[in-house]
């Protein structure tokens, strides 16, 4: 565990039942660390684990083992008011996380109330505050959800999070139902946040160009595995897991001449029938008979910090990866 | 049906208007739309939600919402005019024409396996007989590339991954063995992974098929990867089209230059994308002139009063903007 993080997931593993009294393990035994004003981003396929790590980290999963700190102290399954402050999430959906009946004024007074974070008096100056911090007007105090476009709710949601003062956010692919000259928006504000506040975010989303644009650090996971994780440009410039280049070479490219053949035959499995050895071997395109027989462990790959869960890390990609 | 021209294209759609009620009033989610895809190629549709793609769609199949209404144009394939009536069929069985939809889980019947599903049109659209019309289901399910099939025939469209769904989707879209296949948004909610399968896949039926392709999607590098053709779409119209390529490396109008410099590349991470100011227009309240100029960057006066039309500008291009020719590449906005 490093110190200079505020968050700290330890060895977590997160499960749900499912048919015939099996378990589905959601999350298998993932580590990550936040450092303190950055940007962790998480990618992967859908039903990789992603919101179930962010919900375990939130506590409204609880970890069948391992353990969560925030700045150092373990979080027990019963958190305290101040804790769950502390640690704020932004959803796909913003309508859904909103009250449509309050206006923004109402919910975000209310929150300052209940966590007595500002007097009475401050409380107009603060809401006008957290509008200008999320690029809103001070006049959207007056509106409710409903009069908002998607964009706009989103930088709402974005600011009833900001109102609590929390350590970490955590957004859940945020931008992924807005429009795209939309997400452009809303990515600008998470980087002015980072810079203007230093604020620790974990950015989850299954759209890489947008990870890549706003990381600090990137984790990829597949199968509730963290199988690489690096800083970004080890990640995207060098990345040393099969799964991981498969994943970028096939994000759609403006200036594609035709369509590139796709790198992963198949589907990810369900994670109640896991693969032995490798999770990713029936479908990895360089897998050798090692691959079935033994789980790679997730270990150093090239330079400092960069992690990759792979027999042949550090061997160069293979023409088999191409086709 | 009639012959409408003698050098056939796969699709024609021209000067298409839809009118649909809203809170009272009347809007025109689809002015004046023309396009034609010729066999074995791809039309993408790119545009911000609401710009009217959908709609053009289901108006070409006869499937507007309630209300809806056709109150121009016509429709082609392969050079027989569709009565809007007779497009009105039920996934546009008829006439040749298919849609796949974004959300497959939606547009299949829950309570039918999909087996069934696929082998309906042959059976009785087609007229193959029970064994026959099984048969060809199997056989669009492998084509699809649906891994054991056989099992899979039995299979309720809840039992199946996202990307089998789609896959699905596609089988029964092909099962009444169309010439033209309109796409809306398909792979939206699919893994880059899958993704890749599924845009693989229908650029194998353009190939050997000939299936004609028209493919609405808001990614411009999906539309890149799965088109030779570009159609932008604002507020109803058409407002450029062209050879995707070219659009994309120097679009002629300013809003798709704005979608582009909007896109966030994978490639390019340190490129700080910039939206398009403001937001699409409220259809019953249109601006005059031409629909962008509010958040047009080279607007001038002129551009609030005189209406644009689309326009040639250049070999196989044609943009609906006044100053078409101011536009270079590496034009950036301050
Ligand atoms: N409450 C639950 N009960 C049973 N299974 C669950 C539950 N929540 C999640 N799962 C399963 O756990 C796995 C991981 O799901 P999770 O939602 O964390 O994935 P994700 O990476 O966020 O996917 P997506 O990109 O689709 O949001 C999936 O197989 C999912 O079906
Ligand atoms: N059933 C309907 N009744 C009334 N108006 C509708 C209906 N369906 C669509 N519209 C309106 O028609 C316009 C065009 O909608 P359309 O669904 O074609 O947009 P789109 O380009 O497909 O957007 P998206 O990218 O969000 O799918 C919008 O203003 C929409 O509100
Ligand atoms: S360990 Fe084997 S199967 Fe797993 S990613 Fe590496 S090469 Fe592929
Ligand atoms: S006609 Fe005028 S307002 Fe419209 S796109 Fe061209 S420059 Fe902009
Ligand atoms: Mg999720
Ligand atoms: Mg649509």
């Amino acid at each position: 565990m490093t110190s200079g993080n505020v968050l700290n997931v330890e060895h977590v593993s997160v499960s749900f039942p499912a048919e015939h009294g099996r378990r589905l393990w959601a999350v298998d035994d993932v580590s990550l660390g936040l450092e303190r004003g950055t940007v962790l981003g998480i990618v992967g396929e859908s039903g990789s684990g992603k919101t179930t790590v962010a919900r375990s980290i939130t506590g409204q999963e609880v970890p069948s083992s391992g353990e969560i700190f925030l700045d150092g102290v373990p979080l027990d399954a019963h958190r305290s008011r101040s804790t769950n402050r502390a640690i704020q999430m932004v959803f796909q959906d913003p309508y859904a996380s909103l009250n449509p009946r309050l206006t923004v004024r109402q919910v975000l007074r209310e929150l300052l109330r209940i966590h007595h974070l500002v007097s009475r008096d401050d409380e107009e100056e603060r809401c006008r505050e957290l509008m200008r911090d999320v690029g809103l007007p001070p006049a959207a105090l007056d509106g409710k959800p409903g009069q908002f476009s998607g964009g706009q709710r989103q930088r709402i949601a974005i600011a009833r999070a900001l109102a609590v003062e929390p350590q970490v956010l955590i957004a859940d692919e945020p931008v992924s139902a807005l429009d795209v000259s939309v997400q452009a928006t809303i990515l600008q504000l998470f980087h002015d946040l980072r810079e203007r506040l230093s604020l620790s975010v974990i950015f989850i989303s299954h759209n890489l160009a947008v990870v890549r644009h706003l990381s600090d650090r990137v984790a990829v996971m597949y199968l509730g595995k963290i199988v690489e994780e690096g800083e970004r440009e080890q990640i995207f410039s060098d990345p040393r897991h099969p799964y991981t280049r498969s994943l970028l070479a096939s994000v759609p490219r403006l200036h594609a001449a035709s369509v590139a053949p796709p790198r992963l035959r198949g589907e990810p499995p369900s994670p109640v029938d896991r693969p032995s050895g490798c999770a990713f071997h029936p479908r990895c395109p360089r897998a050798e008979e090692i691959c079935a027989r033994e789980s790679p462990a997730l270990l150093e790959a090239g330079d400092g910090g960069h992690l990759a869960a792979c027999h042949f890390r550090n061997e160069p990609p293979t023409d088999l990866e191409d086709s | 049906m009639s012959v409408v021209s003698a050098a056939v294209s796969a699709l024609a759609v021209e000067d298409l208007s839809v009118e649909l009620p809203r809170d009272g009033t009347t809007i025109r989610p689809v002015n004046g739309v023309s396009f034609t895809v010729e066999r074995g190629r791809s039309l993408a549709i790119v545009g911000e939600s609401g710009s009217g793609k959908s709609v053009t769609l289901r108006a070409i199949l006869g499937l507007l919402p309630k209300g809806g209404r056709v109150t121009s144009g016509h429709v082609a394939v392969e050079g027989r005019t569709l009565k809007e009536s007779r497009r009105n069929l039920g996934r546009g069985r008829d006439a040749h024409l298919s849609i796949v939809f974004q959300d497959p889980l939606a547009a299949l019947n829950p309570v039918l396996t999909v087996g069934a599903q696929i082998a309906e049109a042959p059976r009785f659209v087609l007229g193959l007989t029970r064994r026959a019309a099984r048969d060809r289901a199997l056989e669009l399910l492998r084509l699809v590339g649906i891994p054991d099939p056989v099992r899979r025939y039995d299979a309720y469209p809840h039992e199946l991954s996202g990307g089998l769904r789609q896959r699905v989707m596609i089988a029964v879209a092909l099962s009444s063995e169309p010439k033209v296949l309109l796409c809306d948004e398909p792979t939206t909610s699919l893994d880059v992974t899958i993704q890749a399968q599924v845009l693989a896949l229908l650029s194998d039926l353009r190939r050997d098929e000939g299936l004609a392709l028209v493919f609405v999607t808001h990614d411009l590098g999906v539309a890149a990867e799965v088109a030779e053709d570009l159609a932008v779409m604002y507020a109803g119209r058409l407002v450029e089209t062209g050879p995707v390529s070219e659009v994309l490396s120097s679009p002629k109008h300013p809003y798709t230059f704005g979608l582009l410099e909007s896109a966030i590349d994978v490639d390019t991470p340190d490129r700080i994308p910039l939206a398009i100011p403001g937001s699409l227009p409220d259809l019953s309240q249109l601006p005059k002139g031409c629909a962008f100029h509010p958040r047009c960057f080279l607007a001038t006066p002129e551009c609030t009063t005189t209406d644009v039309e689309l326009r040639s500008v250049g070999e196989g291009r044609a943009s609906a903007c006044l100053h078409a020719d101011q536009l270079t590449i590496g034009t950036r906005r301050s």
